[in-house]
């Protein structure tokens, strides 16, 4: 998840509005477990990356959350009883465990609500990071009073997220130049991490001293900083939060209600 | 002190945590504004730790022992504030440009230490545009830095350095990534810099354009300066000093008859539609070394990985071994072609020399006997090294090592990404000798460098690729001037190849 070039409706927004929908979305999920509405929401993102030509971004976070909710729906079925039973992972025919594990509405319900809140926040969280350029992040951060470190913390992990794949994907390489060969069943697996783990544990390590030291010959640490492009609020800013706030009203008042 | 003295250490000694050993001892240098000063030295002489005290970073953030009297302008480090301070007059490039990009595109990078100056927004852009220009990475404004390659993000990592228009400038290794092109405009930017005042220590493990430019070379050994002059004195006195570097280098008769071991035939490679490899033909014959050359960017790695099967082409094909390398599995490929990175640290995880060995051995021939091992650690010179956890050995017996596990699985072809980068002229010159032996045992070695003097002189054959096309497939034979040659009869960095000559 990182920055990506382009001219859309969503990157021409001011970085604050974007950080307040952000935040809007994060609100209205936590607010509520009911899937209807969670579901509205989920949607009401998506449909702001249609409209922005970033869904495609968006889509790669499917195979991560289809992930999660899997799990997700494995742990609230194997420790939630509520509601109607649909069925039985160990049918009751068979003798002394028949009948074990049932598998109740109350958790499907749980495990749908808890993956579509999350789909909400990840999209609209990835929308923002997408579509905002770090360095007018932390300029907003700066400005909203974050202290430096926590801004630095926050772009240092986008940054480093590609770097620390792209160097995963290195030292696979250099392993398998040499017929690595990841083994099979659990403990293979297990073992077949080592070469990989332990060559980008070290050299991550052996870049984070350059990268603090660099941070710091910046002048990051100065506190004072004057931003290359001012970026102000403009008209779509303006009505883009209007509608959120229209959405957002309206959103809780079906809750109330 | 000198008002226009710059930088300043006075009898500086320095031992790493946990060493007993100083790392440097009794240093005494002044670097005046203006004045731009070249460190060389082998490896492991103390080049970079001298840049890390001459720069207070060893007193501000590494602990260890350090004694006598380092200052920035005049004033002792230790009355600076932290690094944040100084960093408002010096400015550092480390040797690893990936860990010093933090933005996620190229311009951010070099405009974030701009954006803490507290200068004009008209001014820096117009900073901002003449660093980029500079070092020519205008076109790469938009580019995120992980997506660049080695000598590209050197290039940006100098230039969000230059940025910052500090009075002084400490350069680690600035140029080992960097073609012939990109370092001459790095020599430039520095010498104009330096005539409007700028201090400049440039640290580096060959001699070369750099050196050239500087108004002082120091030479440094085992901690200890030990040459210290202008660059023509400290060259005419090594000169004097060293064994005559005239070569002997042995041809070895290539069979001409031998069928070829790699066969390309119209390789296409594209990444994101853009075509790194644009059509080439090329063929390897066992017992000979051929260096493939270009600058930064040219598609040479991406031709490399198409013979083990990291990469698998777009169009065209690849036969290695009479396998077809579009199709044959990796580890199938592997028992034939061994790739040696350019930096051993992406393998390197065992406990033991011998350990990391047998891993590709094991995975290749299992149950294979130790003698292999042992046989491939004595060709690089490691065998007594045997039981050394990896991780600690030098940057040269790293690399060593890197080759050691490529040897004892025995392959028929070689392939080393730039098998000299990091290296100094001894290290490099072992490894060149190691790969000479391979050749006469009848592998064949495909070296990629950007290093063209490396190619030139240890090659049986250049294969110069350009915008992914080959655009030279010759023979070559020099009288030597191979490092390997120059740093056998003597200890200290020759001064062979370079673009120097003494005055």
């Amino acid at each position: 998840m990182q920055y990506v070039t382009r001219e859309s409706a969503f990157h021409r927004l001011h970085p604050l509005t974007k950080l307040i929908f952000a935040i809007v979305v994060v609100a209205l999920a936590v607010l509520t477990a009911d899937t209807m509405m969670l579901t509205v929401l989920a949607a009401g993102v998506v449909a702001v990356a249609i409209a922005s030509g970033l869904a495609r971004d968006l889509l790669r976070q499917v195979p991560l959350l289809i992930s999660l909710a899997v799990s997700l729906l494995i742990l609230t079925v194997l420790t939630i009883r509520s509601g109607e039973t649909l069925c039985y992972l160990i049918p009751p025919s068979v003798p002394v465990i028949g009948g074990a594990l049932p598998v109740t509405v109350g958790a499907i319900d749980l495990a749908v609500a808890m993956s579509l809140r999350f789909a909400a926040m990840l999209f609209a969280f990835q929308l923002l990071v997408i579509s905002t350029q770090p360095r007018d992040l932390v300029h907003l951060l700066d400005r909203l009073r974050m202290p430096v470190d926590y801004t630095l913390m926050f772009l240092i992990a986008l940054r480093f997220i590609p770097s620390l794949q792209l160097e995963a994907k290195r030292i696979h390489e250099a392993q398998l130049a040499r017929a690595y060969n990841p083994g099979k069943g659990v403990a293979g697996k297990v073992r077949g991490l080592f070469p990989i783990i332990i060559p980008l544990v070290s050299n991550t390590l052996g870049k984070a001293t350059v990268l603090g030291l660099t941070i710091d010959l910046r002048g990051y640490r100065s506190g004072k900083r004057t931003p290359m492009r001012e970026l102000s609020p403009g008209r779509a800013d303006y009505a883009g939060i209007c509608c959120m706030g229209a959405a957002a009203v309206g959103y809780l008042a079906v809750l109330i209600v | 002190m000198s008002p226009e003295t710059a930088l300043s250490l006075k009898d500086v000694s320095y031992t790493y945590p946990g060493s007993e050993t100083p790392a440097l001892k009794r240093i005494n240098l002044t670097v005046a504004k203006g004045e731009i000063v070249f460190v060389t030295g082998p490896t492991g002489a103390g080049k970079t730790t001298l840049a890390l005290a001459a720069s207070g970073i060893l007193y501000h953030d590494y602990g260890g022992t350090l004694k006598g009297q380092v200052s920035i302008l005049g004033r002792n480090v230790r009355d600076y504030r932290d690094m944040s301070e100084i960093g408002r007059h010096l400015g550092v490039v480390f040797d690893d440009a990936d860990a010093q990009l933090i933005f996620t595109t190229v311009e951010e990078e070099v405009a974030s230490g701009l954006e803490n100056l507290g200068l004009s927004r008209d001014e820096m852009r117009r900073r901002l545009q003449e660093v980029m220009e500079s070092t020519g990475i205008t076109a790469l404004a938009d580019r995120a830095p992980h997506t660049l390659s080695g000598g590209q993000k050197q290039r940006v990592a100098i230039a969000a350095t230059l940025a910052l228009g500090t009075e002084i400038l400490i350069l680690d290794e600035p140029t080992a990534e960097l073609d012939t092109e990109a370092t001459a405009a790095v020599s430039t930017v520095l010498q104009r810099l330096a005539r409007e005042g700028t201090a400049v220590l440039v640290v580096e493990q060959k001699i070369g354009e750099l050196a050239a430019i500087a108004d002082r070379m120091i030479i440094i050994e085992d901690g200890t300066i030990v040459a210290d002059g202008t660059p023509g004195q400290v060259m005419r006195n090594e000169r004097a000093s060293s064994t005559p570097l005239t070569g002997n280098r042995r041809m070895i008769p290539r069979c001409s008859d031998a069928s070829p071991i790699i066969s390309v035939h119209g390789l296409v490679h594209r990444y994101d539609g853009i075509e790194a490899v644009a059509g080439i033909d090329f063929e390897v014959s066992p017992g000979e070394i051929v260096a493939v050359v270009g600058e930064n960017g040219s598609g040479k790695t991406t031709l490399i990985k198409h013979f083990n099967g990291l990469l698998r082409p777009t169009d065209g094909s690849v036969i290695v071994a009479g396998l077809d390398a579009a199709t044959t599995p990796i580890s199938e490929l592997a028992r034939h072609v061994g790739l040696v990175f350019q930096n051993p640290d992406t393998m390197l995880f065992a406990d033991t020399v011998e350990e990391e060995v047998a891993f590709g051995l094991e995975n290749i021939y299992p149950g294979a006997s130790g003698e292999r091992i042992e046989a491939a650690l004595h060709e690089v010179g490691l065998l007594h090294r045997r039981t050394v956890y990896p991780r600690s050995l030098s940057r040269g017996e790293r690399q060593r090592l890197a080759i050691a596990c490529v040897i004892a699985m025995k392959p028929d072809v070689i392939v080393l990404d730039e098998p000299t980068t990091g290296l100094d002229a001894r290290e490099s010159g072992r490894v060149m000798e190691i790969l000479e032996r391979l050749r006469e045992e009848g592998h064949a070695i495909v070296m990629v460098t950007h290093d063209m003097r490396v190619g030139a002189t240890c090659a049986d054959r250049i294969v110069r690729l350009k915008q992914g096309k080959i655009v030279q497939d010759g023979e070559t034979y020099q009288e030597d001037t191979c490092p390997r040659l120059c740093s056998m009869s003597h200890g200290r960095a020759p001064f062979t190849g370079s673009t120097l000559s003494p005055n």
